[in-house]
């Protein structure tokens, strides 16, 4: 074990991939010689030279188009998004071709490739870089999507997602890529896709929360705990495929659920998980499910409304109390 | 503003409570969840419950009276508030305090919630009407619960009706049924299927499923006997004329190699012809429309016994039909009954029924009549019994009829004179010629 960054996490699993397989390469916005915008990418040219760690214009439809013709002649590319914001550009390669070319071949062609970058609000960047684009993605069918919340899972979900046949949007965050926490070294060291992890075990409310959001669930729980209450929490890891199983284990045993998630609010993660839940645990229901999403607004600019405007711990535990007839 | 305290509804089956004791004086200061008296249902005593703060301005009633749901028991307010509009409200023709329900002279406050067919619930009207919410939140509108309550209270026998919920809008929640299992034995409406007893525990037995006629016999007879209110007739018919005759017929109907006649079939043609003359025996009684209906068809089922149950095929326009044709249909039903290629349509549209037991030597026994029917009439063995006959005792042939009847279509008489029919026409058999 070894205390990194969640950079340092991301960037160690991909150099461990690459120096396993020389197919892997590296694409995308300053990647190369500046270091990558947010200093994931640091060394990996001088490691690995400008073949495999490569410089792209500003044209995301163009090097995601190349990401696919690379990876459907028998290459494992890993693009990077300076954030998934710009990835919009991109979106008919991602859609109508990384999404759906296995179908489309009738599986004639793997499709080793993975999409990373940050996803959602990272402060005050204003509207248009500010938003969480899991729901969005999640309801194309031939897409994974993990959204990872700490150092250790993002290592082991990136070794997964590299090594995964078929393409996987890999989510991060601006916000926690200086987070520290212990990472495994084990370079064969892999966290499934499709495996939630629960983060804390508790009885009485399950709160669900990924990628920033996670932390956001786990403080409300702490407030609760120091209520007397004794909250569970459920990171999901994977959007897609979800982990249900171990969402409806979990309300099932808790019989409510808040879901901390910071889409904006119509046809979110969140309402896709509320749905499932009522669907598979209706009987073990004594509350409506909550959940807690960014406003239904474009993300504003100014601090406060911004802080106003992402799903925070006070909501979270305010839902909670809800759900609990806590009143 | 005064709160009326009304009879709420403590279990489905309650109409109305007895209040056993007051637990609060008048002028005395109540705090919603505070016991102000106790009230006999037709399950339990149980504590009444304030669900809101203010003086017991009134007892309305004394204890040992009995009030309807929804009816008025107390009133509550601020000390020297004014009862009278409250009591003018509740007040029936009778003098005692009733409930009444949300009328044209309700105010224009929109309903709390909408109140389904099946909950009756009075709704005080005027400004009681949202206090009458808040003191009553069972017994108004759609009972709400969360599915986990439900759930639990289904798995626990508890009926809902009596669990007050603590949630958002009176919803009940997992917590308000585990108080209820907690602390209220008493409430538990214990259902039949936990009441019985307990089966003996490792003893040998075969498991057979519940075949889907069993549980369609189940379900009819079920439905019969615990919504027509049966009452029971029973005459001993002379058989000798009807036996004589029968002997005559059968010679006749073997010299042409045709089937022999039995006595259900004269059974049979006597009923069909008296339904004729009696319509309210041949009728169905139909809640739902509101009708008794009297029919114009005379078709009779008869109970035929299979392996796994019974069938009741039936004979279309039986008082048109011959004694040979009756014979001969009766016996190809019970024929196709046996190898189970019987139709449902062959079974359908019965009016009156008869079931014999005679074969197995049963004197007499009661039926439970066959839906939509009005009657059934259930036949015993014909015996060899001593009788007085012109002063001498000699030896008779006599059948016990029992004709069991829906009380709601068909009264004693009706029942009697229809069964004296049936007697005639098989102590005189030449009349089912006629």
């Amino acid at each position: 074990m070894a205390e990194l960054q969640l950079r340092e996490a991301i960037r160690a699993a991909m150099v461990e991939e690459m120096q396993r397989d020389e197919n892997i390469f590296l694409m995308g916005e300053e990647v190369a010689e500046y270091n990558g915008a947010y200093k994931v990418s640091e060394g990996m040219l001088d490691m690995f030279g400008p073949k495999r760690v490569i410089d792209t214009p500003i044209a995301e439809n163009g090097f995601v188009g190349l990401g696919i013709g690379a990876a459907m002649n028998g290459l494992r590319p890993i693009i990077e998004f300076m954030t998934f914001n710009f990835s919009m550009v991109a979106m008919d390669q991602i859609i109508n071709n990384v999404a759906k070319i296995r179908y489309m071949s009738g599986g004639q062609f793997k499709f080793p490739i993975v999409l990373r970058g940050p996803n959602g609000a990272a402060g005050q960047l204003a509207a248009t870089h500010n938003t969480s684009f899991e729901s969005i993605f999640s309801t194309i069918p031939g897409l994974k999507i993990v959204s990872i919340s700490n150092p250790d899972d993002a290592k082991g979900l990136l070794k997964s997602a590299i090594r995964d046949d078929d393409p996987v949007l890999f989510m991060e965050s601006e916000k926690m890529y200086g987070m520290k926490g212990e990472v495994s070294d084990d370079p064969d060291y892999l966290i499934p896709i499709g495996k939630a992890r629960v983060a804390r075990e508790g009885k009485d409310v399950t709160i669900i929360g990924h990628n920033k959001s996670y932390w956001v669930a786990m403080k409300a729980a702490e407030m609760l705990v120091s209520e007397g209450f004794d909250p569970e929490v459920i990171d999901p890891r994977t959007i897609r495929p979800l982990d249900l199983e171990t969402i409806i284990a979990s309300v099932k045993k808790t019989n409510r659920c808040v879901i901390v998630d910071e889409s904006n609010p119509y046809a979110s993660v969140a309402s896709e998980i509320g749905f499932l839940i009522q669907r598979e645990a209706f009987d073990y229901l004594d509350a409506p499910v909550l959940r807690v999403n960014a406003k239904d607004t474009p993300a504003p600019y100014a601090k406060n409304l911004i802080e106003f405007y992402m799903p925070s711990a006070e909501d979270t535990y305010k839902a909670c109390r809800q759900v609990l007839y806590a009143n | 503003m005064a709160i009326p305290v009304e009879m709420p509804k403590m279990s489905d089956t309650m109409e109305e409570g007895v209040l056993v004791a007051w637990m609060a004086e008048e002028g005395e200061s109540v705090s919603a969840g505070d016991v102000i008296a106790q009230v006999e249902t037709d399950k339990a005593t149980m504590d009444l419950e304030v669900y809101d703060d203010g003086v017991l301005l009134k007892r309305v009633i004394g204890e040992g009276d009995a009030v309807p749901i929804g009816g008025l028991i107390a009133i509550l307010g601020k000390a020297g508030e004014d009862v009278s509009a409250i009591m003018a409200k509740y007040v029936g023709g009778d003098g005692k305090a009733v409930s009444i329900a949300s009328g044209a002279s309700a105010p224009a406050e929109p309903a709390p919630s909408p109140v389904l067919a099946e909950a009756p619930a009075p709704i005080a009207s005027g400004d009681g009407a949202s206090a009458s919410v808040q003191s009553e939140p069972v017994a108004v509108g759609r009972l709400k619960a969360s599915p986990l309550a439900k759930r639990i209270a289904r798995e626990h026998s508890i009926d809902l009706q009596t669990v007050r919920g603590s949630g958002p809008e009176g919803r009940i929640v997992r917590r308000d049924v585990e108080e209820v299992m907690a602390k209220a034995p008493e409430v538990v409406v214990q259902t039949p299927s936990v009441a019985s007893p307990a089966l003996a525990e490792g003893g040998s037995y075969e498991s057979i499923r519940i075949s889907q006629m069993r549980k369609t016999i189940s379900k009819r007879l079920s439905q019969s006997k615990f919504t027509a209110p049966h009452f029971y007739l029973t005459v001993d018919v002379e058989m000798e004329n009807v036996i004589t005759f029968r002997k005559q017929l059968n010679e006749l109907a073997q010299s042409q190699d045709l089937g022999k006649v039995s006595f259900n079939d004269f059974i049979t043609k006597s009923c069909a012809l008296a339904l004729r003359q009696h319509p309210y025996v041949n009728a169905s009684y139909l809640a739902e429309e509101g009708e008794i209906r009297l029919h114009n068809v005379v078709n009779v089922a008869i109970a035929v016994a299979v392996d796994e149950g019974l069938v009741t095929p039936v004979i279309r326009n039986a008082d048109q039909k011959g004694l040979g044709q009756i014979s001969a249909e009766t016996k190809a039903y019970a024929a196709s009954a046996r190898d189970k290629s019987i139709q449902p349509a062959d079974m359908e549209g019965s009016t009156f029924t008869t079931s014999n037991l005679g074969m197995f030597g049963i004197e007499e026994f009661t039926a439970i009549i066959n839906p939509p029917n009005a009657c059934i009439l259930a036949i015993g063995a014909i015996r060899e019994t001593p009788v007085v006959k012109d002063g001498e005792i000699v030896v008779g042939k006599r059948m016990k009829l029992s004709l069991s009847c829906d009380h709601r279509v068909v009264d004693g008489a009706t029942g009697a004179q229809f069964l004296n029919t049936v007697k005639g026409y098989l102590e005189d058999p030449m009349n089912l010629l006629l």
